[in-house]
């Protein structure tokens, strides 16, 4: 699975993009766990950051699979 | 409704505006970079953006907000990478038919884009910090 990095969760992990290894098809909560055992250091940004699975916000509904890009979407702050 | 959505490192310039038949109300709004942000004085702003994501979102706004308050032409563009104090860094076109619709489109759009539309200032540049940038 391939995962954006933007802003100022690109200065926590130094990467604009991360590769993790996912077995199933996963909740956001399946996810942040997965991602959070590769990259402990982005935990305590979860709660400001938003998903989003293949360039749309993702819900509580939405399953996060291997094929997917996801988005982390810290505190927007166009204009 | 005609939608245009431009997210470009290209300085914005001046632009001619879609006048399209039926225009009765032309709304134009552009964000300049302050010298100033968080009190401190600075030089220049840095963008960024997950652009196809950024662009898709504010299409999707524009709609909804389209749907409410019907306008002819919505034009956005919105700068990404090194934006100078005094520069524009979003610019917002819209005609209606009316006033009140080309107004409700601009400040509700606005508000959205800085709620949903995935766009980030990086970071704020002193006037060193952008000197030594625009040496190097």
């Amino acid at each position: 699975m391939r995962v954006l990095l933007f802003a100022h969760l690109k200065d926590a992990t130094s990467a604009a993009e991360l590769e993790i290894k996912i077995s199933d098809d996963l909740d956001a909560d399946g996810f942040w766990r997965a991602l959070l055992a590769a990259q402990p250091a982005l935990a305590k940004f979860r709660p400001t950051t938003r998903l989003a699975r293949n360039g749309e916000y993702a819900d509580a509904q939405t399953r996060f699979s291997d094929a997917d890009e996801v988005a982390l979407i810290p505190p927007v702050s166009g204009g | 409704m005609q939608i245009e959505i431009q997210i470009t490192p290209q300085r914005i310039a001046e632009t001619i505006s879609p006048l399209l038949a039926g225009v009765g109300a032309l709304a134009e709004f552009s964000g300049i970079v302050r010298a100033e942000e968080a009190g401190r004085a600075i030089a220049a702003l840095e963008y960024e953006a997950y652009s196809p994501m950024a662009e898709q979102v504010m299409r999707e706004i524009i709609a909804e907000i389209g749907s409410r308050h019907p306008c002819l032409c919505v034009r956005v563009t919105h700068r990404i990478g090194i934006v100078p104090v005094g520069e524009t860094a979003i610019q917002l076109l819209v005609t209606a038919r009316h006033r009140v619709e080309a107004f409700a489109m601009l400040t509700e759009f606005m508000d959205r884009l800085k709620q949903d539309v995935p766009i980030w200032k990086r970071r704020a540049l002193s006037g060193d910090e952008f000197d030594a940038l625009k040496k190097s």
